[in-house]
């Protein structure tokens, strides 16, 4: 009883912070921020039930979400043109059928094995819709892509969705559904079975299932949510191209999920966050966020491999073990050096690549023709670097320390 | 009556026979034992009678109905259960979440997503008592690929018995173990097969002759000899081929 209450106190907490969120943010760049992010959202979760979920590692998950955010679009001009009567805060949902049915075909035939097989057929999937989009002009629009208006639809509620807030309500409420929904898939039995394939197909076989089977049906409720996402987008942007189902996006939904944390429902969200925080706000100061991005992406495959989620979820046994306050100095002893360090190489880096040659950094102007700036820069990097690595055994005690727990084989991880 | 039925069943893989003509009866509520010197075939024999190889020629039949060349889960569905030589069990998994996905399919699960797990009490509270039975329940919330060895032979003889089927077929239930687990595996390998029929490949002597009602052996693709253990131990066919050096020992 205790659990479902917890539970249940989670999703009031979620539902309340999407509701308070713009009163607190109210920019119109937070607002569209928090519209980005919902749509990563709904759409990494959707792709974690492929490969954190099924263990299907899809490079071609964008062809469901684009597919979605077309047919919304089309779905926007049929009612500008009063071919169809009916207010925009369903399209989502058509969206998601077409996703749907576009995952029923398409996995009636990529699922028969997870692995090489499954990635390839998804990223051959990916390439020919991505070639077809720029071929089939009447649907897709060709290079230019489609463009609608969603505010010709009937009112909802006096709501005409003129401005970004009300989409926000409107991604947010989808999302919140969306999000429900794909955790209580989890908890289903097809949803701990594609656990189960995912750990052991074999042996899913010999305990009644069809490994195939129970691929394929994660894959059409992966490919419905999707769809979801798509008609968001479509709703959010009123302007769907080419790159929506391309492999790009394709990649970009492998990277949110991956970063996030494969293992944990929580982790896409996170990942979700991030990586649109680094696309929108990033981008704005720096050419170089791209490589920022493939940076943060080696780090974590290398350094956290169950993704920011995981990272988090490390700590659990230390927080109740009510020791998590021993960890606080080292951490800092260890993190103040290493973001020097990086803070060193991304000024080496911007350096590098600026045209004026010089930047100014605490009140210093440093100009990259200058040889004494990067004596001095690979200084700091190397002395910072050299303190970081001195401090790593002193951390790695205390962690041991702060998750030492007799009789339990768990604190070695 | 007899449960399981192979009638002149043939594998070949390419050119080369690994089984050649197998003709074998298990009665229903038999503890029957397939032994052999390596390379003989009895896993192979597994492998074609739940499912993971198709047979080459020859039928198979589950209390009269054919089910060679069915896919495994058609025949782990028709009550039979097999366990496997290498630990075979959900890594990833919490150890009640293994024996839960065992119990699933028999209690009309099927492929729901409507059904959600926390409230099926029924189901819950069977996966529970197979964990009681296996001696696991302490362990119940561990990740199944961190249990120590014997206890993971446990758990997989946990979801081959939650399934319910009347037929379970262990391969080599207590290789690796020590002789005190091996004897723990033992017992617990009676108690939970009490009122099936046990079909079971295994190396040790000593398990085989305590255990089964009747024995087999395998040789080079030919079952040589079908009968009782103490027929089998003077068969002076089965000494030459196979236990020889076995029986020298004892």
């Amino acid at each position: 009883m205790k659990k479902i209450l917890t539970k249940s106190l989670v999703w009031i907490g979620y539902l309340a912070v999407l509701l308070l969120l713009p009163q607190f943010f109210d920019s119109i760049l937070a607002v569209s921020l928090f519209n980005q992010m919902a749509i990563a959202i709904v759409f990494a979760l959707s792709y974690n039930m492929l490969l954190g979920q099924g263990g299907m590692l899809s490079f071609g998950h964008a062809v469901y979400f684009g597919l979605g955010g077309f047919l919304a679009v089309h779905a926007l001009l049929l009612i500008e043109f009063e071919t169809v009567y009916f207010s925009i805060v369903y399209i989502p949902l058509l969206a998601g059928l077409v996703g749907l049915l576009a995952a029923l075909f398409i996995g009636s035939f990529s699922t028969r094995k997870a692995g090489t097989v499954f990635a390839m057929i998804s990223l051959g999937i990916g390439e020919l819709l991505a070639a077809s989009s720029l071929i089939f002009v009447s649907f897709f629009g060709g290079e230019a892509g489609v463009s609608g208006d969603r505010t010709y639809g009937p009112p909802l509620f006096g709501v005409e969705f003129f401005q970004n807030i009300e989409i926000y309500y409107l991604a947010a409420a989808w999302m919140f559904v969306a999000t429900l929904f794909m955790y209580l898939f989890t908890q289903t039995p097809a949803g701990r079975m594609a656990n189960a394939v995912r750990d052991n197909p074999e042996r899913a076989e010999f305990i009644g299932y069809s490994a195939r089977r129970v691929r394929y049906i994660s894959f059409c409720a992966s490919g419905f949510f999707a769809g979801i996402a798509g008609g968001l987008y479509a709703l959010n942007y009123e302007f769907v191209t080419e790159e929506t189902l391309n492999a790009v996006t394709s990649g970009r939904v492998l990277l949110m999920a991956y970063i996030g944390g494969l293992g944990y429902f929580i982790g896409p969200i996170l990942g979700a966050v991030i990586l649109t925080l680094m696309n929108s706000l990033l981008s704005n100061y720096t050419d170089l966020w791209m490589l920022y991005l493939g940076i943060l992406f080696l780090l974590t495959v290398l350094f956290l491999p169950k993704g920011f989620a995981g990272f988090i979820m490390m700590h659990r046994v230390a927080w109740l073990q009510r020791r998590i306050r021993k960890l606080v100095l080292p951490y800092l002893a260890t993190a103040i050096p290493a973001m020097v360090f990086m803070a060193t190489c991304v000024l080496m880096l911007e350096l590098s690549h600026l045209e004026d040659e010089s930047i100014s950094v605490l009140n210093m102007e440093l100009s990259a023709s200058s040889s004494s700036t990067w004596l001095g820069l690979l200084l700091i990097a190397s002395t910072s670097m050299l303190v970081t690595r001195r401090t790593l055994p002193a951390l790695r005690e205390a962690w041991e320390s702060a998750n030492h727990v007799a009789d339990e084989p768990e604190s070695k991880s | 009556m007899s449960i399981l039925t192979l009638n002149n069943v043939h594998k070949h893989f390419g050119e080369t026979p690994i089984i050649c003509g197998v003709n074998l009866n298990i009665e229903e509520g038999e503890r029957h034992a397939i032994i052999g010197p390596n390379g003989a075939g009895k896993s192979t024999l597994f492998h074609l009678i739940s499912g993971k190889y198709p047979v080459t020629e020859g039928t198979i039949s589950l209390r009269g109905q054919a089910i060679q060349n069915l896919p495994p889960y058609e025949i782990a569905r028709r009550g039979l259960a097999r366990s496997f030589q290498v630990t075979n069990i959900f890594p990833r998994l919490s150890v009640f979440e293994n024996i839960r996905c065992g119990l699933l399919w028999k209690m009309g699960y099927g492929y729901s997503f409507w059904n959600l797990l926390g409230r099926q009490h029924d189901l819950n509270t069977a996966a529970h008592g197979i964990l009681d039975q296996i001696g696991l329940s302490q362990r119940a919330d561990y990740p199944a690929g961190e249990l120590a060895y014997a206890q993971q032979r446990a758990l997989e003889l946990g979801i081959a018995i939650a399934s319910g089927a009347e037929v379970i077929m262990l391969d080599e239930p207590v290789a690796g173990m020590s002789h005190s687990e091996a004897e723990n595996a033992v017992a617990l390998i009676r108690r939970v097969t009490e009122g099936k029929t046990l079909i079971m490949v295994e190396h040790d002597m000593s398990i085989v002759f305590g255990i089964a009602d009747r024995i087999s052996v395998l040789v080079y693709g030919e079952l040589i000899a079908c009968d009782t253990p103490s027929n089998i131990r003077s068969s002076e066919k089965v000494q030459e081929a196979y236990l020889g050096t076995v029986t020298a020992d004892e």
